[in-house]
């Protein structure tokens, strides 16, 4: 019964996708340590991630499961509250309509996209994904007061599914309620000199931040915060962190510091954030369950449409590490 | 149910929550383009191995270790079928015939379609039917768990050997009870060896009055209602407890027999005469003394007498038996392990002559804890000469391995009770008409007075039934310290 783990999607593996070949030259890396002091004053931690995964074709399109979860940090205490799975069954005649829809009624004002040709059919559940973090982000930045809000991925906007007025909503609503949104991202793009930023780490006792300089996109694509290397334990990891350039540099440190002496860590990634990525991830036995509601429940047959690469190449028609 | 795998004679089937199998239940699976369909027993319930289910169970603790605290907005009503996939089990069946035409055969050599078989639970009644589990002389054992009654036949007790087994407490003596009780209403003859004396009042009702049984059952206690005179004894039966029971050296046997012969010809075969005869015997001193001692073990029995008047006739007892059908109770309880043995010998050796000589038809021996009173030589003569002679025995015990492994392999039936303990369940998988994994794994659950039914009586279909309850004078509790706190 061991079925191969569909291949799931969730905001930052898209963002990388389209920004990986707009990386400028001009990026610069400060390798002098910004030292970090563990800030133990008492801060809420919130962190959004979302996640969605093909579940199956049929015979006009494709169906997805799509999940958001927001966990928080209160009292040393971790909760959560988790949305989804919503399915939906999407084919080229109704996927304008079905994110239309959901943005019409879930975003009070809607931002055109400055790319204007239609999403392919299997850029669909990264987009609806995109919209419920998006949503999800936007009520979190509302409700939480003097906090922090952990985001998955970068600050970047003006891709396809984050307009730049929406992102510069959510941080503008976080700075109002005076909480700090840092944007994580797990796996960066970045190179200074032929290297990843992450991987030019100085001699320094973590927690510290490396400062970069210099990085512009092409238009539209837009860059909404200081881009950072923050290194918050000894695991010998670091990770690419986004911090809402309008925050006071002053106070962009002390929100790290907070993070550091509220959360912890493994290998270096808030645990915060790394919950709501486990909550929101579906799991095989999810993905077969949805696949029995969908045919109980609605009827729909799940097409097996043979594997054209084991087809023709036999044991030879693997996908590379992207599938394994 | 979904058929997923088959490895020989064993089924996985795939089972979810609502369709709700347990161990011991009878499944058939059908394959309807193949005319056939394969009934299977479930042997053991094991969770399905469904992809992500330890990632599901791990992803709700955090680090701390403390079950995360979370609100899940599912407003499509996905969980439920999660629940649902994830409570999925894996039915491990044992094969136990084709149905082919209405008739069954023991074979499991063809594969059913996978994925156009119909699987469905088979209920007991409809599993009797099929198997043609029912007779002229039913026996009621006990409710299944579907609430239907197993029925078996006397006739699949003709002619058996039995082994009724389990755990203290559980219910076996009960059972032996029922079957001897029900033999007896089919005018059999049965003969209990009763080490407790618990089978004594069986012609009595819980609440002390007579029952249907009265009349039938015999108690014979040695040395108070149950003495024999020598003159009524077969010097073979006399040799047999001399040798076997107080193991008396050849030579001595030899002269023994001398001397009873003398004494029988003359007419004067008594307690007080043989005594007479030994102290006056001329030969030497050691065979002497070995007489005297055993000769006082007899007297010492209290089970020999001289006392025409005393001497009760087994005899009569059996033939009383033969016509009405009843049962001799030999209660052993208060006797010592020789005149135990001795007892023993005498019924044996009295049963033996009896169907040899045709007075007897045949006889239901059952024998409570065998091996504190049955010498070694006669294990296999249960199973072999005296089985041929008529005497079919059920071996009742909660060791399991006090009864040697012949009796195992050529046991008929066994009636099996809750065993938790893997040597005994070794034991017990011996058995030639068992297979160890059912054992094994039914056994081990069964809960107090549930028995596991293998063997001839229910045509090799082994049925768990729990054993219906007896109005009879039981006597077989446990006499407790602290009675009044249970």
């Amino acid at each position: 019964m061991q079925a191969a783990a569909p291949f799931q999607l969730n905001q930052q593996n898209f963002q990388q996708l389209n920004t990986a070949d707009q990386y400028p030259q001009t990026l610069q890396l400060n390798r002098t340590p910004i030292q970090l002091k563990p800030n133990h004053r008492e801060t809420t931690i919130a962190a959004i991630d979302t996640s969605t995964i093909k579940i199956g074709e049929t015979s006009t399109g494709i169906i997805i499961a799509v999940r958001g979860a927001t966990v928080w940090k209160q009292n040393r205490r971790y909760h959560y509250t988790r949305l989804g799975p919503f399915i939906f069954h999407i084919t080229e005649d109704n996927k304008k309509q079905v994110y239309n829809t959901l943005e019409r009624a879930y975003f009070t004002t809607r931002y055109e996209s400055p790319h204007q040709s239609a999403p392919n059919l299997m850029q669909m559940p990264t987009r609806l994904a995109s919209l419920l973090e998006r949503w999800l982000q936007t009520m979190t930045a509302k409700t939480v007061a003097d906090g922090l809000i952990l985001l998955d991925g970068s600050l970047t906007a003006g891709t396809f599914d984050t307009p730049v007025h929406r992102m510069r909503e959510i941080l503008q609503q976080a700075r109002k309620n005076r909480s700090t949104v840092l944007a994580f991202s797990k796996a960066t793009t970045l190179r200074v000199n032929g290297y990843l930023i992450t991987d030019q780490l100085p001699h320094s006792e973590p927690p510290y931040l490396l400062e970069t300089t210099g990085l512009r996109f092409k238009p539209p694509t837009v860059l909404q915060g200081d881009v950072y290397v923050a290194r918050l334990n000894k695991a010998n990891y670091a990770f690419r962190l986004d911090i809402d350039r309008e925050t006071p540099l002053h106070q962009r440190l002390e929100a790290v510091e907070r993070l550091v002496g509220n959360d912890l860590y493994t290998q270096g990634y808030p645990e915060t954030l790394r919950l709501a990525h486990i909550l929101c991830t579906f799991t095989a036995n999810e993905v077969i369950a949805m696949q029995h509601f969908i045919t109980r429940k609605h009827g729909i047959q799940i097409i097996n449409r043979p594997d054209m690469h084991r087809l023709l190449f036999g044991s030879f028609g693997g996908k590379g590490e992207m599938y394994a | 149910m979904k058929l997923y795998r088959k490895e020989g004679n064993i089924l996985q089937v795939l089972s979810f929550p609502t369709e709700n199998a347990e161990k011991g239940d009878y499944l058939l699976v059908e394959d309807a383009d193949a005319d056939k369909a394969l009934i299977a027993q479930v042997i053991d319930v094991q969770f399905a191995a469904v992809p992500g289910v330890l990632e599901e169970l791990l992803r709700t603790l955090p680090d701390g270790g403390e079950p995360i605290q979370g609100e899940d907005i599912d407003p499509m009503e996905i969980a439920p079928h999660i629940t649902y996939i994830q409570d999925a089990s894996l039915l491990i069946c044992k094969i136990r015939a084709t149905l082919e035409n209405d008739a069954l055969s023991p074979s499991s050599s063809w594969l059913p379609s996978r994925s156009q078989s119909t699987i469905k639970k088979l209920s007991v009644p409809m599993l009797l039917k099929l198997a043609n589990i029912n007779g002229d002389l039913p026996i009621i054992l006990g409710g299944t768990k579907d609430s239907s009654l197993l029925t078996i036949d006397a006739s699949a007790v003709d002619g058996t050997l039995n082994i009724v087994t389990g755990k203290k407490g559980c219910g076996k003596s009960h059972l032996s009870k029922l079957l001897m009780a029900s033999l007896i209403g089919y005018k059999a003859t049965v003969v209990v060896f009763d080490l407790n004396g618990e089978y004594t009042c069986l012609g009595m009702t819980n609440d002390g009055k007579r029952n249907m049984y009265y009349d039938k059952i015999h108690a014979l206690t040695p040395s108070q209602n149950f003495k024999v005179a020598l003159d009524q004894l077969h010097l073979n039966v006399v040799m047999g407890i001399l040798i076997h029971a107080l193991h008396l050296p050849g030579t001595s046997a030899r002269e023994f027999r001398r001397l009873w012969k003398q004494l029988k010809d003359k007419g004067d075969l008594t307690l007080s005469s043989l005594g007479e005869a030994i102290r006056n015997l001329t030969c030497n001193q050691h065979v002497r003394d070995a007489l005297a001692s055993r000769y006082h073990s007899l007297v010492n029995s209290g089970f020999f007498t001289d006392v025409p008047a005393e001497a009760a006739l087994l005899e009569e007892c059996l033939l009383r038996s033969k016509e009405q059908g009843g049962a001799i109770i030999i209660n052993l309880k208060n006797t010592s392990s020789i005149d135990r043995q001795i007892v023993v010998e005498y019924v044996l050796g009295k049963l033996v002559d009896s169907l040899q000589s045709w007075k007897l038809k045949a006889v239901f021996l059952f024998a409570e804890e065998a091996h504190l009173y049955l010498r070694e030589t006669y294990w296999d003569d249960i199973v072999t000469r005296m089985r041929h002679l008529g005497i079919f025995t059920t071996f009742i015990t909660n060791q399991p391995d006090t009864i040697r492994e012949s009796i195992y392999r050529q046991a008929d039936n066994i009636f099996l009770f809750n065993f938790t303990n893997e040597h005994d369940l070794d034991v017990v998988s011996r058995a030639a008409r068992v297979d160890a994994e059912t054992v094994r794994s039914i056994a081990r659950d069964l809960p107090p007075h549930h028995c596991l039914t293998l063997g001839r009586v229910v045509h090799d279909f082994p049925i768990v039934a729990k054993v219906r309850a007896l109005d009879l004078k039981t006597m077989g509790e446990t006499r407790l310290f602290f009675s009044h706190k249970n």
